[in-house]
């Protein structure tokens, strides 16, 4: 319950704070616009080269699946890799650490807090666009997508802030954890189908999406296909055991990181 | 003229030497932005294999693009890193000290700040450039075409970055908003050159020059366009008097903004 009323107090004062600024509306729409926007733009052209098929997708479900991992970025959970990092190397860990709180849950909730408005915001808006222009694909039209959809949804969230849980962590233990992020970050972003659709991975990198939890961190990009319908409780299954291995790791590399921390006053 | 550019070089040496103290730190930094970069390789090598050459871009093509984008962003911003924090120095009210400097306010805010990770991109671009070299079997007019479009290329990024980090001074929180323009510049100039075409990719060349840092150059390269050139280094001169215009224009408007503080 305490944590329930902590998690809410926590998003709700973030989605006042940024409404405040609708500059950094502006930077999630540009990036989204800059990254998404241009990328579709060239694949509508790409597949009109090859006659609407590539791969045996169209590009209705590749450019929904594209959007889905955009969309997906704008929350910006991986900002909560970045805030354990900053925690550790100023120190200020240890004050939150000393506070009645789970410290990695209240980050957790950080995270979702300041990326909830602009996805909220942005992604209904894109969601129109893209619907207008190149309509919605037969595969999302079906019961069995939005329940699953919301399923892959929820596990792509608790996935990606355990993955980047675990690169802030890092910093316990390393002076500079970021070029350890900026690996695993280009890792999601390949097998997330993000630049290159999944329609398009070669066999083998298609079994590395599936398998690791880089992958499997934003499965919500294969909804949008039609062998979804076959193989999604596969794939949850799959985010279920990520999330499962992924927050043993992260429990027992808190517990370690804990014992590590040296309160010298100041 | 000669005495700024002897400020900026001492200013750069003493950013490395203090970057370079923290070692393992700085290798870390060098070596994960490399390997950082070669995700834009692997993404765009798989596309062209997927769906067949396009525009007449191969796979070395993709590999050349890389290496210009990432040696003109690692020159601009490795030893002008400065200018990414121009947000930060407006805001807090840190600009005030180069204002009181002597010296040339934006070789000043330029030097300012050193960026490791960005030894990675020029190490990663000049390998990119050379392996480029051997794949399409350059010949020393090509070779020589190479260097200096990074030359101009370096420049012009350079100067639009200018440009960019300038509307830190027009807006209260500007570090988002600056972060947006530079990315609407930046991203495609990472996408597979042959797929932009038409209205698309007259707006990504005179309006946002995002081709120009690597698209257009690879194409010169290739073509040994000398129409091309001609545009890339029209664009970086007007690219380059406006950024100082604007930033010096920009500086007009700042305000200080002092921070009250008390106490040890």
């Amino acid at each position: 319950m305490k944590e329930i009323r902590l998690a809410n107090k926590i998003i709700k004062t973030l989605i006042k704070d940024r409404i405040q600024y609708p500059g950094r509306l502006f930077a999630d729409t540009s990036s989204l616009v800059a990254r998404c926007g241009v990328l579709l733009l060239l694949y509508s052209y790409v597949f009109k080269l090859n006659n609407g098929v590539v791969n045996g997708a169209t590009f209705d479900v590749v450019a929904w699946s594209m959007f889905f991992y955009f969309s997906f970025s704008v929350l910006g959970l991986s900002s909560i890799s970045r805030r354990i990092m900053n925690d550790v190397t100023s120190g200020h860990v240890e004050v939150f650490l000393s506070k009645p709180i789970v410290y990695l849950s209240y980050r957790a909730w950080w995270a979702i807090g300041t990326g909830i408005y602009p996805f909220l915001v942005v992604t209904p808006l894109g969601a129109l666009a893209l619907a207008l222009t190149v309509g919605i694909p037969q595969t999302m039209t079906t019961t069995l997508f939005i329940s699953t959809f919301v399923a892959a949804f929820i596990g792509a969230i608790a996935l990606t802030l355990l993955v980047y849980s675990i690169l802030g962590l890092f910093a316990f233990w390393i002076e500079d954890a970021s070029p350890v992020f900026w690996v695993v970050d280009k890792a999601v972003m390949i097998l997330g189908g993000s630049y290159l659709p999944i329609a398009l991975f070669p066999d083998f990198m298609y079994k590395v999406a599936l398998y690791s939890p880089f992958g499997a961190s934003v499965f919500v990009t294969h909804t949008a296909y039609e062998s979804w319908a076959s193989v999604w409780y596969k794939l949850i299954g799959i985010q279920l055991f990520w999330i499962l291995v992924l927050g043993t790791v992260t429990y027992l590399m808190f517990s370690k990181a804990v014992k590590k921390v040296s309160v010298n006053g100041g | 003229m000669k005495e700024e550019l002897h400020f900026a070089l001492y200013a750069i040496k003493k950013n490395i030497q203090s970057s370079a103290e923290l070692r393992t730190s700085f290798l870390m930094n060098v070596f994960g932005m490399a390997i950082n970069n070669v995700a834009f390789i692997v993404l765009w090598v798989f596309f062209v294999q997927s769906v067949g050459v396009i525009g007449g871009w191969t796979a070395a093509d993709i590999v050349g693009l890389q290496g210009f984008t990432a040696l003109c962003y690692g020159l601009s911003l490795t030893f002008s890193g400065g200018i990414k924090r121009l947000p930060d120095y407006v805001a807090n009210g840190s600009f005030d000290r180069f204002m009181l400097s002597p010296k040339n306010i934006l070789v000043r805010v330029a030097t300012s700040a050193f960026g490791a990770s960005g030894v990675g991109d020029i190490v990663f671009g000049v390998t990119c450039l050379v392996i480029y070299g051997v794949l399409i079997h350059a010949s020393i007019a090509q070779a020589l075409l190479i260097v200096l479009l990074v030359a101009l290329s370096t420049v012009l990024f350079f100067a639009v970055v200018v440009v960019i980090y300038s509307v830190s001074f027009l807006f209260t929180d500007a570090t988002y908003i600056v972060n947006g323009i530079f990315e609407l510049f930046l991203t495609p100039s990472l996408f597979h050159g042959g797929a932009f075409q038409g209205a698309i990719r007259g707006f990504f060349m005179f309006i946002v020059p995002a081709l120009l840092v690597g698209t257009i150059p690879v194409e010169i390269v290739k073509d040994l366009s000398m129409e091309k050139l001609a545009i890339v280094g029209a664009f970086t001169v007007i690219w380059s008097v406006l950024a100082i215009k604007i930033f010096n224009r920009a500086v007009r408007r700042y305000e200080s903004s002092n921070f009250m503080t008390f106490g040890g």
